[in-house]
């Protein structure tokens, strides 16, 4: 397990290195991509949190940030708020209704939960367009800049340092007892309950958890992109941070960041075919589901692993082969 | 003048559960003394694992009281039953597949407070070498086999520290040999103090450890006594499976 364990850190560590090094060599375009793509980042990570470990598929992840985009501008717009208030209280505000859904949706599961969140998504969607007057319905509200000048790299280091905080922040979360009681209730909510948990309180935990990242992925996006609307919060958006989760793993939180980027690149990477790209993408997360179910990221570190250490020193494996008595 | 009779350390009185207009188990009452084993056996459907539903917290009872230890728990979630040191395995080994041996163990160590990560993992390797599973500790628990997964499930109950032990149907499908390993650990467990149920179809490796039993059928305790004396029972013979042979052949 340690080794493991050590050599995932050591690839994250790269990774950062080379994230942190983007803006040297690229070109203000891809840093404008980057920047984007740390906003699918935190979602994807929060939503692998929610969904992967905590057996949570909500559809609803994007309304959450949705509402941290325009609660913050909102606050500040409207109320005159300064953002150093409006942020916080948005990011209160979106924990008090993550808490509200946690509690709602306790005795659905599967399928029904996933309706429900989506019916939920739907419902804030059209409550943005609908109250025009407050939103600015489907023109998009204005969202003043974070930043004067330096272009996009100073949003891009902002949302890098988002997706390493939010990593630290759920991880932190993951090595206490919660994450070993979110784990349990993903695989046997009853079994659970039978061993002392309280899934209760468990299942709002995590929800009220990742609201609060998803929000702040939210408040980032509206600063940074100048304008919100009503689509961030449609069905593919949704299905877009899945498909990032999924593909980069989503039972892995540096995983999912990994599916984040790589399928927010290639998208756009993969522009000039238009709507063939997301037929491209779609293949792609069939391709991973099949041979590498676990995502990219574990499919990476467990080859990795295969080169360079001896077949010994991984005495267990998903598959189940243990290291007999010895 | 006597002393009066000790007040029985676990007691269930008229529990009632209704699903749509069917009386799952119907004023079902029993006591339980401290460190008693007791066998309840009935046909299928005759409310056995709905009655364990209801005594630990996994079904709330639509009326009745659950005592244990003098204190009414009926109506609480399961996982205060779970606290309050009322331990169950299921019918259908229902573990944590996708974590290792020894943290599915350590999830109900965890849930107390004050027990540290360290002390859940000593306790762990405890319960590991009681039930022979020490070099299983790291095999994910879905590739155990079915009477493995059992021991695992018995093993997980009781790193609450159980006060009451509800084994639900721990011999069905189990390898013979691994079936006495069960009914050695079952009698272990008694001889060091633990109150248990026993839920199973296996009459005789039921009335190898227990000395009462309980019947149910159609939802209702139709008979509780010595194991010996209840399973010549009439009532019973008629109840259980419908064959009267059946039974004579087992008793």
């Amino acid at each position: 397990m340690g080794r493991r364990f050590k050599r995932s850190h050591v690839l994250q560590g790269l990774l950062l290195l080379l994230a942190l090094a983007v803006p040297a060599v690229a070109g203000p375009y891809w840093i404008h991509v980057g920047a984007l793509a740390w906003y699918y980042a935190v979602l994807a990570a929060s939503w692998a949190l929610l969904a992967g470990y905590a057996g949570q598929f909500s559809f609803a992840h994007v309304a959450f940030a949705a509402l941290g985009g325009y609660g913050s501008a909102l606050l500040t717009l409207r109320l005159g708020l300064p953002l150093a208030l409006a942020i916080p209280l948005t990011v209160l505000i979106a924990m008090v209704l993550g808490a509200l859904m946690g509690a709602l949706v306790l005795r659905l599961s599967g399928p029904y939960l996933a309706l429900f969140t989506l019916a939920i998504a739907e419902i804030f969607r059209l409550m943005l367009i609908a109250e025009e007057d407050v939103t600015r319905g489907s023109l998009g509200l204005q969202v003043p800049g974070l930043f004067s000048g330096g272009g996009d790299v100073p949003y891009y280091y902002l949302g890098l340092a988002l997706v390493v905080l939010a990593l630290m922040a759920m991880n932190g979360l993951l090595a206490t007892r919660i994450g070993f009681f979110l784990r349990a209730i993903r695989e046997d909510e009853g079994a659970a309950q039978a061993s002392g948990v309280n899934t209760t309180l468990h299942k709002i935990i995590v929800f009220v958890a990742t609201s609060a990242i998803a929000s702040i992925a939210g408040i980032y996006y509206g600063h940074f992109v100048g304008i919100l609307s009503p689509n961030m919060v449609i069905i593919p958006e949704m299905g877009l941070v899945i498909a990032m989760a999924v593909i980069g793993g989503i039972e892995s939180l540096p995983g999912a960041v990994v599916g984040a980027v790589v399928v927010y690149a290639l998208s756009e990477i993969l522009r000039d075919y238009g709507e063939w790209r997301f037929v491209l993408l779609g293949l792609a997360l069939i391709l991973v589901q099949r041979f590498a179910q676990n995502g990219l990221f574990l499919f990476i570190e467990r080859y990795l692993d295969r080169r360079t250490a001896p077949v010994s020193a991984t005495p267990i494996t998903e598959e189940g082969e243990y290291a007999k008595p010895s | 003048m006597p002393s009066p009779p000790e007040a029985p350390y676990f007691a269930a009185s008229a529990l009632n559960k209704h699903f749509g207009g069917i009386a799952a188990v119907a004023d079902f009452s029993a006591d339980l003394q401290r460190g008693e084993i007791v066998g309840l056996i009935g046909p299928n459907g005759s409310g056995k694992t709905t009655t364990i539903n209801l005594v630990t917290g996994a079904l709330k009872p639509d009326g009745g009281a659950i005592m244990l230890d003098g204190r009414n728990i009926a109506g609480q979630p399961a996982y205060r039953f779970a606290r309050a040191g009322v331990g169950r395995t299921f019918q259908v080994p229902r573990l944590f597949r996708r974590m290792t041996v020894i943290e599915n163990l350590m999830v109900p160590a965890l849930t107390a407070a004050r027990t540290s990560h360290r002390q859940a993992e000593d306790r762990a390797r405890e319960i590991l070498a009681f039930v022979r599973f020490e070099h299983l500790a790291h095999a994910y628990a879905r590739t155990l086999s079915g009477g493995q997964q059992k021991l695992l499930e018995l093993g997980r109950a009781l790193m609450l520290r159980p006060s009451l032990l509800l084994l639900d149907e721990p011999f069905a499908g189990v390898h013979p040999r691994l079936l006495e390993q069960i009914v050695e650990h079952i009698r272990t467990l008694n001889a060091g103090g633990y109150t248990i149920v026993l839920v199973d179809h296996n009459l005789d490796a039921v009335r190898s450890v227990v000395r009462r039993t309980l019947v149910m059928a159609r939802g209702r305790k139709i008979a509780d006594g010595p194991s010996e004396v209840v399973l010549q029972d009439p009532e019973v013979i008629r109840a259980y499976t419908g064959t009267r042979k059946a039974m004579e052949g087992r008793a």
